[in-house]
């Protein structure tokens, strides 16, 4: 075979393989909806009980937190205990910074908040996101108890 | 005359390579000219008739239910659709949807997956001070409905099966395709199982 053709069969094993490759949708992971250990360990940092009898009360104030920290409310639902809710991010406002939080009577007295939060299409596995998140809600319960 | 004849041959030979390779040419430039540049690309396709996505699912629909629906014995809705949200969390899961008199929860996620390599994802810049929206293949948008290529979608129902029973439905979505294997709903019921601290069964 002469090198003309060695090379243009070459390419066409090339192309091909390329073409192939480049087709095929991704297939979902078996583990799509299992939990990883990661995802374990955030919630740990994402959840915080607070003494609050007054479910309602909790709820006003996740969404008066959000609101002091720039977020839209998306959706607040009371029977339910779930507020999300998004805001674009510093500096360049076009980074998109969603959250969900979900308020859970706890025993007497007591209120189970959490809160995920992802940035853009990550979630943000950050404890000190967290611990600044629930700072600012203890500071908005205490005004609303007032 | 003798001598000549293996010249002329040779020659021939050699004009008809160079044409099988200008032809190999200009098939693979037409290939690559046609408005499907890069590998990236061809794993999107382009549905505009909202039909092609009903007749997508390929498993029979009695199999697709058995897969994605697990019996719990409780009567507890309210419970069960609080339970489901945590483990949607728990999960990474964005819940956008959760309507406790029809027993509906939804929600989105974002999968690692590949990016074009060259030049910006644009789906970044949905919104800056000078331009609205971008509309690009990986991020399309119409109203309500909008799609990213490493999009996870999944819907959750919860209904009463009989006095002391409740089926939880769970239909997930990636990359535009319903997810039809069972194994990804096998391992949602048991995390949520763990959850609810009851046993599910499948539906007979």
């Amino acid at each position: 075979m002469s090198h003309t053709m060695r090379a243009i069969s070459g390419m066409i094993v090339i192309a091909g393989a390329w073409f192939l490759q480049g087709c095929a949708a991704p297939e979902p992971s078996q583990d799509l909806l299992a939990p990883t250990e990661a995802q374990m360990k955030l919630r740990s940092f994402q959840s915080r009980t607070f003494d609050v009898k007054d479910r309602q009360l909790a709820m006003r104030g996740v969404i008066a937190v959000l609101q002091d920290l720039g977020f839209i409310i998306e959706r607040a639902n009371e029977p339910l205990g779930l507020v999300t809710a998004a805001r674009f991010a510093e500096p360049n406002f076009y980074d998109v910074l969603g959250v969900t939080v979900t308020v859970r009577q706890q025993q007497e007295g007591r209120m189970l908040i959490r809160a995920n939060a992802i940035y853009n299409n990550k979630p943000i596995e950050d404890p000190k996101v967290y611990q600044n998140f629930f700072a600012a809600l203890e500071r908005s319960l205490f005004i609303a108890k007032e | 005359m003798g001598r000549l004849t293996p010249d002329i041959g040779k020659t021939a030979c050699r004009s008809a390579e160079a044409r099988v390779f200008a032809v190999a040419l200009g098939l693979g430039l037409s290939l690559l000219l046609q408005g499907c540049p890069t590998p990236y690309e061809w794993r999107h396709q382009d549905q505009w008739d909202s039909r092609e996505q009903i007749w997508l699912s390929e498993e029979s629909q009695v199999k697709l239910r058995a897969a994605q629906s697990r019996v719990f014995d409780s009567t507890d809705r309210r419970r069960t659709l609080e339970v489901i949200v945590d483990t949607m969390q728990d999960l990474g899961f964005m819940v956008e949807v959760l309507d406790e008199e029809l027993g509906i929860v939804s929600g989105k996620r974002f999968e690692p997956l590949e990016r074009p390599n060259i030049g910006t994802d644009p789906y970044y810049h949905l919104y800056d001070d000078q331009s609205l929206l971008i509309f690009t293949k990986s991020y399309l948008t119409w109203g309500p409905f909008w799609h990213r290529s490493d999009l996870v979608r999944l819907t959750i129902t919860v209904r009463k099966r009989n006095e002391t029973q409740l089926v939880v439905r769970a239909s997930a979505q990636f990359y535009l395709r319903a997810v039809e294997d069972p194994e990804p709903y096998q391992k949602f019921f048991r995390t949520l199982e763990q959850a609810l601290f009851l046993r599910a069964q499948t539906v007979e």
